[in-house]
């Protein structure tokens, strides 16, 4: 054997060993995420009945504000609102921000609920586009609409940010179905923590192929889309294993966009919602471990498990690559932001954890596994690798990944059983395997696709076409 | 075998432990499904020996038992008067309080929870004995909440022997501990008053019991917390509380705690103060509230426009010459805070 061969059977062995050790890596991580997402759920309280949370918390559950962005939503705004209005909650208001719709969103909301222009002192601590208006009724004191200039979703919610009132503030998507005690649930870390707790994050569900009346989901059912299925494992390993486990290390680094509750003097604090980034929701998290941890005073953003709102997620892979493209740029662009955080003794569990968590599998993780997709096969069928590299990637990329997504599932339902038979069960374990050979790998390249708009400074949201939340 | 093949077959093998586990879970919550529906029929059964229809019989430790404290708490907790005494006094009968309390012997932190919430329908002295037991429990809610049950019943232990054992202000700082001070306030108000007269209680649980006498009326408690106000450290994090409980009692003797309120470092304590200040109807401060439209921290400058937007036709004279004259923030405040209450 030449040199030149020795060298090349030398590297292709060591790439394929850092492909096999990446994927290996990622296993460990999602094991000890298991672990701790098992103690956590074991460590619960009991979910206890809206009517009983009420009696607990009437007295002292501090007000919240929810922050809904509306734009171009004049089909759905009134039924939005509406569910809004009916939450349980002893204390809040609902302040929809109008962000330069170009339908009539505004007419729509000022019309039916009969609302008028108002004057309100608010505060301009966090930048945003101008408000052109405020609009509320006396017969509807908990609502109150802002029609401002256009500015995308973090600038809406910077708006809203400065013009709520509450302790508290609650982001959410224009299309996010709350769950009627959502609230009620979400802000006991605010309770039982109220100096330390920033923050407070819950499980999103997925709605799709549910029933849906006046804004609730009323009967829970599978979708029937292949996508949306394979969706529901992936949002299960994102909120019950990944969200869970990372916030009982104190180390959560994200909060979706679509529900979660934050202190509204932390947030303002941090600067409110950044713009120039389309992982806001993640930023904004980030923002407050970096303030809290150089302030070095004591702080918790927390997670709870218990279901708070549902969401439609993407059923065309055309509208699902570009959101997973969108996410990948996000992450790392937080990442990069703040990369000084990364291993950082400064930072704690957050720069060891949370953004090891990051590095290994938003920014080194679809790199490293779409090289292996390439190269190993490549490698092997030119002679240059043994059958045990072969086997040892498969082993890494598809059967510890059945296994990830099995273990999942089993803590879902040994801990808290919300499938709603047996055969929805035998479903989503079937795809749970099923989503290894073929979604997994597609999943990767819009990763990719992310990585490279990413290094192309690509910005903006795209079109994130939805069905809608009509009643179903 | 080399390791890379190893690794292979331990994948193979966990992988395939998991689908099992899997299938295993899919049998049984087909096997759930039937037993379900038995457990439907059970608690359709139970109903009536509840309701007193039917006579009550005796409960082992079986799983009939967990269904039937479960369903008593559930109609326990629906109804009042007369009716609730009736399913308390069948529940008894059953064993529920016996079961709740092997409950609390539970190794899931959530079971054991449940069971001291649930205690709290039963006030007979073997359940006050287990809870007082569970204010020593490993975790801080079901400590909690074994005092909240206690206090409902009225058999809670002294106030300041609770503030020790849970470590109230301390390491236990829940606004519950607020929902507890009051209930134990509305049988026995002196031991909470003396929790603000204690020296040796820790701010955070004083700042509790002052909440949760602040809508008590007592208006003896005003010179008392007000010293404290007065008296404590500008940055002590219950000042606040402090004043916003002044504020409750909206009564002018509060004035010398809050005028120092106003001039504090800490802006939370400046808000506070100034929303006191309106609260009270402190005219003698509006003065200081007017200066304090031009704070630097917006929740100041809204709470200060709100005290002079109560304060009658001096606060408005006030706001109207801000608007007309000061510099900003100032300015704004004042003109927004009259848009909004209608008194430009």
């Amino acid at each position: 054997m030449s040199w030149w061969q020795s060298w090349g059977l030398w590297a292709a062995e060591t790439i394929v060993l850092l492909v096999i050790a990446t994927g290996l890596l990622q296993t460990f991580f999602y094991i000890v995420q298991l672990v701790f997402a098992g103690a956590a759920l074991g460590r619960r309280p009991p979910i206890a009945r809206a009517s009983i949370l009420w009696r607990r918390y009437a007295d002292e559950a501090p007000g919240i504000a929810l922050l809904a962005p509306a734009f171009n939503e004049e089909v759905n705004i009134v039924e939005s609102v509406n569910s809004l209005l009916a939450l349980h909650y002893p204390d809040f208001e609902v302040i929809v921000i109008n962000d330069g719709s170009k339908d009539r969103t505004l007419e729509t909301i000022v019309g039916h609920f009969g609302l008028e222009r108002v004057e309100r002192y608010h505060d301009l601590h966090v930048k945003h586009q101008p408000i052109r208006g405020l609009y509320a009724t006396p017969r509807l004191p908990r609502l109150l609409v802002v029609d401002k200039e256009n500015g995308g979703k973090s600038d809406a919610l910077n708006a809203g940010m400065n013009v709520a009132r509450a302790l508290l503030f609650c982001s959410m998507d224009a299309d996010s179905l709350l769950e009627p005690d959502a609230l009620l649930r979400a802000v006991r870390p605010f309770v039982e923590e109220p100096r330390k707790t920033l923050a407070v994050g819950g499980t999103i569900r997925i709605a799709n192929g549910s029933r849906i009346e006046e804004g609730q989901v009323v009967d829970m059912r599978l979708p029937t889309n292949f996508l949306a299925l394979v969706q529901i494992i992936e949002y299960l390993r994102a909120f019950l294993m990944a969200r869970l486990a990372l916030s009982s290390m104190q180390a959560l680094t994200v909060i979706s966009g679509a529900f979660g509750i934050f202190q509204r003097q932390a947030a303002l604090e941090v600067g409110g919602y950044s713009h120039g980034t389309v992982g806001e929701d993640m930023e904004l998290v980030i923002k407050l471990h970096r303030l809290w941890r150089e302030k070095k005073e004591p702080y918790r953003i927390d997670f709870i498990p218990e279901p708070v709102c549902w969401t439609e997620v993407p059923e065309s892979l055309k509208v699902l690559g570009r959101q997973r493209a969108r996410w990948q740029r996000g992450a790392l662009e937080t990442f990069f932001r703040h990369k000084k955080m990364l291993f950082n003794p400064r930072y704690g569990r957050v720069g060891f954890l949370g953004f090891g968590h990051i590095l290994i599998v938003d920014v080194v993780g679809p790199l490293v596994e779409v090289l292996g997709y390439f190269l190993v096969p490549l490698l092997w069928g030119l002679g240059l690798l043994s059958i045990d590299y072969l086997l040892a990637f498969l082993a890494v990329t598809f059967t510890l990944g059945i296994f990830v997504s099995a273990a999942t599932l089993i803590l879902e339902e040994v801990e808290l059983r919300r499938f709603p038979n047996a055969r929805d069960l035998a479903i989503v374990t079937a795809v749970a395997v099923a989503e290894n050979f073929g979604y997994r790998q597609l999943a990767n390249f819009w990763r990719i696709r992310g990585w490279w708009q990413f290094l192309r400074k690509k910005q903006g949201w795209g079109t994130m076409t939805r069905k809608g939340f009509a009643a179903t | 075998m080399s390791t890379l093949e190893r690794l292979w077959w331990i994948a193979l093998g966990i992988a395939g432990a998991a689908l099992l586990i899997m299938i295993g879970l899919i049998v049984a919550r087909l096997i759930l499904g039937w037993t379900g529906r038995a457990r439907e029929e059970e608690r359709r059964r139970l109903i009536p020996i509840l309701l007193g229809a039917r006579p009550p019989t005796r409960l082992g430790r079986s799983a009939r038992g967990d269904l039937l404290a479960e369903l008593s708490i559930e109609l326990i907790q629906l109804v009042r008067g007369s009716d609730r005494a009736r399913f308390v006094d069948a529940a008894t009968r059953m064993g529920v309080p016996e079961r709740l309390r092997h409950q609390l012997n539970s190794g899931s932190t959530r079971v054991r929870l449940s069971a001291a919430e649930a205690l709290a329908e039963f006030p007979d002295e073997a359940s006050v004995e287990r809870l007082v037991a569970a204010l020593g429990d490993s975790n801080a809610a079901v400590r909690l909440s074994a005092a909240l049950s206690l206090a409902s019943t009225g058999k809670a232990p002294p106030a300041r022997a609770l503030v020790g054992r849970l470590g109230i202000g301390t390491t236990e700082n829940s606004l519950l501990t607020v929902s507890l001070f009051r209930e134990i306030a509305a049988r026995k108000p002196e031991e909470i008053r003396g929790l603000i007269l204690d020296p040796s209680v820790p701010s955070g649980a004083k700042a509790a019991a002052i909440e949760a006498l602040s809508a008590s009326g007592d208006y003896s408690l005003v010179p008392l917390v007000t010293t404290l106000a007065v008296t404590c450290d500008s940055a002590d994090e219950a000042l606040p509380r402090y004043l916003s409980a002044l504020g409750d009692f909206a009564h002018p003797a509060a004035e010398p705690a809050v005028k120092r309120g106003l001039g504090s470092p800490s802006w939370e304590v400046r808000a506070a103060a100034a929303e006191a200040a309106g609260r009270i109807g402190l005219v003698r401060l509006a003065a200081h509230l007017r200066e304090r439209l031009g704070d630097r921290e917006w929740w100041v400058r809204f709470r200060a426009g709100e005290a002079l937007a109560r304060m009658g036709e001096e606060g408005a004279a006030l706001l109207r010459r801000s608007a007309a004259g000061a510099t900003e923030p100032a300015r704004s405040a004042a003109a927004l805070t009259m848009a909004e209450r209608g008194l430009a």
